[in-house]
Formats: structure tokens, sequence, C-alpha cells
């Protein structure tokens, strides 16, 4: 590998924090136009063949997310409340390591449509919370979006949806193989006269780029893909970055600060390696795409003089909004075997209740998908939705594993100002750093477009010949994967915290390009949505770099 | 065996060393399961190094009515009490004294409610089950079954699911690589064809 190596004293172009979905394309982007870039990303770097199909090591051990013992985040429901971390998981859930969380994600890979950019004019304020239009419209994206698709690999079939947002070009790969989760889901579907289709997923059902197609062992949700067909940034956009001789991935390297100077410029940030000694990195640019939560977690905790509230942060929006989807659940017994254990996540969706309808009475939308229960033992924890979860009973209901299957409902969540990040006064990480803390209660509207969207799943199990339908209960998240809208993107400096080109509105040399940027929530899978924002800011964030803009 | 078992220690602490940090408690998690696996090799010496035999007895029993055996295997086939003596001496180490204490809690609740049984496991398996249904929204009771279900269905090399029997049980195969069909419904499936039809 022709990876650069650099000095912490030379002050490159770009040091980017975090190496996941948007820190990979980030990197990618910016050392293909000839800029020095330094990723830090906190967690190791993991060859393909290290990930295992380990439940015990990957839920319950932490694995390749953050370690609750180690890295512990606290949680509360209100401001009122005292904030606990909890035993066994951190609640919020992503992954660390070169790749980030697109190391263990579905790769669910649809876009957002046009009309999530531009809600808040459409449908109007709805009052007590943020919901605003994005600063971008569709049309703008849609470029990027059809990059993803290209340069990352998508598999799946153009022009079948009716919903479907305008896209400029097909798919690169076919669907994957349909799975009896996915016949059903048509079947059921198709009777009540919506519109299922193919999955676009980021996995190669071919050989696509210089990986393997799946080979469905199971393992995608939670897991890292150990033959490379799950699109991860670690085996795309990272490799394709050191490759430039540019760029210079820097594992095991834990940002605890971003320091600015007395103008106000971001001077680099500190760090620790591995055997926990401090470092500094110099920089003409910073750029945070650590995600939703670590994001705003560092600019709260470079707070100093000229910044007391945390870096970037005039607007007092730094870890507000934060918002994680909701994912109702329908699970369906069947008569004969469906054997979701083998193969991706999901293979076919719909999108037929996607938009806001105000004739249900609150807000939110959402996309179904018919998916693979979990794999065994968090199929045995979750099983018992009804009844004791022991004795001869609940044996039978484990038994039930193999002709089970679910149709998982992704939809909205508003953004709140109640709902946050902040940092604990009490609790330290492993390393000393303030630990983050969440604030977090559904929006009712949340609950009820859950629930709405879960009785249309349950009546597409019953429509496809389920023995039993039940539903996963719907109630305030404390756990999440999505970690969205913590720096939002706008046009107002008093309303949002970078600009349409992802740069801080009060730190000229600072970005921030994650999840945190998103405005509004989509209806879940927001990894698609959240690299073609870094695609777009890599193209203007090179252009601000060659024209001394900076 | 022991040379063998030591090369591998100092292998792992190596890398433990040159990873950092991030990567210490895979390394004591390939230990213990490199222990756990050794010592399921030779069953004549299997011993519990946490437990006490009262006391394994008693978590045998718990364990064996969250998932009873009968026609097909449960926590008692699958080793369950010797996962979880294993695991919480080392991978699951810091819920050891909130499992221990729970444990001495339900021991002594049982004897108070059940007069005349000097142990829960002693108890007719009737009992027991009118037993639990008393106590079964416990913070113990609920890690109990967390354990059992790990002790079922995770992979063998912690000690549990011994010979697949958990995995057996509901019918899931550990396979690296599968074909389509998949399942009974996508066997015959002729293909996606798109609607015509728009929706209103």
């Amino acid at each position: 590998m022709s990876a650069r190596r650099f000095r912490n004293s030379e002050t490159v172009d770009f040091v980017i924090v975090g190496s996941g979905a948007a820190g990979g394309v980030l990197a990618r982007e910016l050392a293909r136009a000839n800029l020095s870039v330094v990723v830090l990303e906190q967690g190791p770097r993991l060859a393909p063949a290290d990930f295992e199909h380990d439940e015990l090591k990957y839920w319950f051990k932490a694995g390749i997310t953050a370690d609750v013992l180690a890295s512990p985040q606290s949680f509360r429901r209100a401001a009122t409340l005292s904030a606990e971390v909890p035993k066994v998981r951190n609640p919020l859930v992503y992954a660390r390591g070169v790749g980030g969380s697109t190391l263990h994600y579905t790769a669910n890979y649809w876009r957002f449509h046009e009309i999530d950019f531009r809600e808040r004019s459409v449908l109007g304020e709805i009052a007590g919370t943020g919901f605003a239009d994005w600063p971008i419209s569709y049309a703008e994206l849609e470029p990027y979006y059809t990059r993803v698709d290209w340069e990352v690999g998508v598999s799946g079939l153009a022009g079948v949806c009716p919903f479907e947002p305008p896209r400029t070009k097909g798919y690169p790969m076919p669907p994957l193989p349909v799975k009896s989760s996915g016949v059903l889901f048509e079947r059921g579907a198709r009777k009540l006269g919506l519109h299922p289709v193919p999955a676009p997923m980021a996995i190669n059902s071919i050989a696509y780029n210089g990986r393997p197609g799946c080979v469905h062992c199971g393992f995608c949700h939670g897991f890292a893909c150990e033959v490379m067909a799950k699109a991860s940034t670690l085996t795309t956009m990272i490799p394709a970055a050191e490759a430039t001789g540019n760029c210079e991935i820097r594992a095991d390297s834990y940002v605890s600060r971003i320091e600015v100077d007395k103008r106000g410029r971001a001077t680099g940030v500190a760090y620790f390696d591995g055997e926990k000694r401090e470092h500094f990195q110099r920089a003409k640019a910073v750029v945070l795409a650590a995600n939703g939560g670590e994001t705003p977690r560092l600019l709260l905790n470079s707070a100093n003089a000229a910044f007391p509230q945390g870096l970037a942060n005039s607007s007092g929006l730094v870890g507000k909004y934060l918002m994680f989807n909701y994912t109702a659940r329908a699970l369906g017994t069947f008569e004969h075997e469906l054997n979701e254990f083998k193969s991706v996540q999901v293979t076919r969706i719909l999108h037929d209740f996607y938009d806001s309808d105000p004739k249900r009475g609150f807000y939110g939308g959402g996309g179904l998908d018919a998916r693979i229960g979990p794999q065994p033992t968090m199929w045995a924890l979750r099983t018992a939705t009804e009844g004791p979860g022991w004795g001869a009973a609940f044996k039978a209901k484990l038994q039930e594993f193999p002709r089970s299957m679910q149709v998982a409902c992704h939809s909205t969540s508003l953004p709140l100002e109640s709902n946050n990040i902040t940092i604990d006064p009490a609790v330290k990480d492993a390393w000393g750093i303030p630990a983050l803390r969440v604030t977090y209660k559904d929006h009712p509207d949340d609950l009820a477009i859950a629930r709405f969207l879960q009785d249309r799943g349950a009546e597409i199990l019953d429509a496809a010949g389920a023995l039993r339908v039940t539903r996963a209960p719907v109630g305030d998240s404390s756990l999440a994967f999505h970690l969205l809208g913590t720096c939002r993107m706008g046009d107002d400096p008093r309303k949002s915290v970078v600009d349409r080109h992802h740069r801080s509105h009060d730190v000229a040399n600072l970005f921030m390009c994650d999840g945190s940027s998103l405005v509004t929530s989509g209806r879940g899978q927001p990894t698609m949505t959240i690299q073609a924002l870094a695609m777009r800011a890599g193209d203007h964030i090179a252009k601000f770099a060659r024209r001394n803009e900076i | 065996m022991d040379d063998e078992g030591n090369a591998r220690r100092t292998v792992l602490r190596g890398l433990a060393t040159s990873l950092g940090v991030a990567a210490l408690p895979w390394a004591e998690m390939a230990r213990a399961a490199h222990d756990a696996h050794s010592a399921m090799q030779t069953p004549e010496t299997l011993t519990y190094t946490l437990f006490s035999a009262s006391d394994a007895a008693d978590v045998e029993a718990l364990t064996s009515q969250i998932v009873p055996s009968g026609a097909t295997p449960g926590a008692r086939e699958a080793g369950v009490t010797f996962f979880i003596d294993r695991g919480l001496g080392s991978f699951f180490s810091h819920w050891r004294a909130g499992f221990l204490d729970g444990l001495q809690k339900f021991q002594a609740t049982c004897h108070d409610q059940c007069p005349g049984a000097e142990r829960f496991a002693v108890l007719s398996s009737m009992r027991q089950v009118e037993f639990l249904r008393t106590v079964d929204t416990t913070p113990f009771f609920d890690q109990a079954r967390l354990l059992t279900l790990c002790g079922m269905f995770t992979s063998q090399k912690y000690g549990g699911n011994r010979a697949g029997a958990g995995w057996k049980l509901i019918g899931f195969e550990d396979q690296h690589v599968f074909a389509p069909p998949f399942g009974y419904y996508d066997r015959d499936y002729p293909g996606f064809t798109a609607q015509p039809e728009k929706p209103s």
C-alpha cells in the first residue's frame, strides 16, 4: 500500500476525525484533489479476515462498538431526570474501527425523496419542534446519490418503484436474490394494492469494483463483512484515498479536542494514540465526521474562553435536534421454513406510506421492509413479546426461528431541542474525557406513525398467510443506531450549525459532515444520504481549498 | 496442550500490546474461550471454577426451567451452567458480583417461601415453576435468563451451546456460505415483475 505518513508537526491540509460513511468518502475526495489528509480513527484497523460470526463478542462485549465500560454514555428521558450509564450497552450504537459504522450496518441504501428536503414548506410549522426545510434540494444532491450508487456500489432495480425520486442513472448491479421474507412480503403487499420493490443495498450481488459478490452468510446487521461484499469504507473509499499517496489513515487515534488560535481559527486536534499518549496534529482545516453523537461531543468538549458554550455553538444548537428514526416491528410466523438467518437482511421494501398525510392526524411517514429476524441469541432474547420468556411454551416459540420473519417499519423523528447530546458532568471515559449524555423522548407523532406503520406491516404479514402475527411493543426509544441532526445544516447562523457546504458558521476552517448535518430524519436508512452529502461536501471543500477560501 | 495454550496466550498478549488498548477485551475473550474450549475437550476434568456444587445445582435447576429439557435439548444439555460459571469468571466478570449476590437472595427467598426444602434444586419441578412465577420479574431472573440464552445460542467456543445443541434446537445452520433458494417460499419465485399501475 502506498499510504503516506505525516508527522504531527507537519501542517496537513485537512485532518478528518472519523473514517466511517462520511469520513471515508471525504478522505478519498480531498486526497484525490491533491490535498494532504490525515484521518484519525478512534478504533483499530482490522482486516476483513478478523471479522467473526460471534454474537457474544459483537452484541454483549461491544465487539467493534463503543464498550460501555471503557467508553460509557449516560442516558435520561428528560433534562429533569438524572442520567444513568446502562449496564450492557450504550444508548448510541456506532462502530469503532477504520470503516466506522459502515463496518456493521445493514447497508439499506434507499435515497431520501424530494419531499424530505422541503417538507416544512409543504406541511407548515409543527409547534414545539425545529421542523425545517433543508438548505439544499434533492435535485442538488441527485448527482452525488448517483455517484454513491456507482462508486460505493449499490445493487437494486431502478424504475420499478412508483414513489422513487428522479434518478439520472440505474444501479450498477442487479438486486440481490430474493429471500422467502421478500417473496411473502411481495405477495402480501400486492394483495393489499401496495407496491413492494427489490431493496437497494450497498452489498454486491455480483463481483463489482474489485470486491466479490455476497456469499449470503447472514451476518450483516451488527457484524462486519469478512468477504468484503458489503460496502464498507474500509474496503472502498479508504484504500482509494491511500492510493493517491496524499492520505494517511491513523487508527487507534482518539481525538479529545479541537484547538483554535486567537483569531478563532482551528489549528488542529489533540488525540490519544493506542498507548494513551497525547499528540497534536496540526492542520489548515479540520473536518469532523465522527457521527451524530461524537461530533457534537467533541465540539462541546472543545469549549474555551472564546467559545464558552462549545466550539461552533453560537446558535446553541450543537448537540440539539437529535433524531433516531423509529423502527416498529411486526413479526410473522409461517407454516414452512424461511431460513431468514441466511443472506442479507432485506430483499424487498415498499414506500407507499413514505409521505406524511395530514388526514392521519399526525406528522410522519416511513418505509417498510421485509427482513430477517436477528441471529440466534438476539432472536431468543427478543422473541418473547408476549407471555413469560421462559418455560416449555417459550422453548416452543424459540423453535419458530426458521419459520419467522419481520416487517420492519422505518419512520420519521421530529427534531426537538429537548432531544440532545450534552456533556455528562460526572462520567468520564477510560481516557479521562467527559462522556456524552443523551436526553431523548420520542415525540408523540413519532410513536403514532410507528404504530400506524406497524399496523400496515401486520396487515401485509396477514395477507401473506402468516399463521400468527405479533407486534413488538412501541414505546420510547432508549437505543439508537441512527444518530442524526445534532449539527444541523442551514443558511441562518442563528438556526443552524453548519452552512450548506458543511462549513461551521462560527469557525471558517472547521467543517462537520456526518449524520449530524441532517435537518430532518428521512425515513430511516440515512447512510446513503450521509455519503451523498459527503461526496458533495468533498467537491465543495476541495474547491474552497484550491481557491484559498479556507 | 499446556505448551500450546501458553504459546497462544503469549501470542495473544503480544497482539493486544501491538494493537493497543482497544484490542484488549478481544484478547481476554480469546483466552477465556481458549480455556473453556480446552476444558471441554477433557470432560472428565470439567469442574466449576466459581460455583460451589450446591450453587451449581441451583443454577442448573433454574436455567433448566428457563429452557427445559425434553424431546429436544434444553439448557442442561447445552452446558449452560458451565458457560455461566466460566463466563462470570472471565468475559462476563463485570456481572459476577451482581449475579452471585442475586443468587444468594434467590436462594434465601426460596428457603423462606418453600418450607421444608433445603434449596431450589431439590424442589419438584412443579414447585420450582410455582416459585419462579413469583420471582420472574426480578433483575436476577432477567440476568439469569440473559446468561441462559447466551449459553444456549452463542458460539460453542465460550463453553455453552455444547455440540451445537442450541443451534440444532432452533434450526440454525452455522455456515459461512449459502446459496438460493434459502427457504420454502423463494424456491419457485418466478422473478420480479413491475406493476404497471400507478398509485392513486
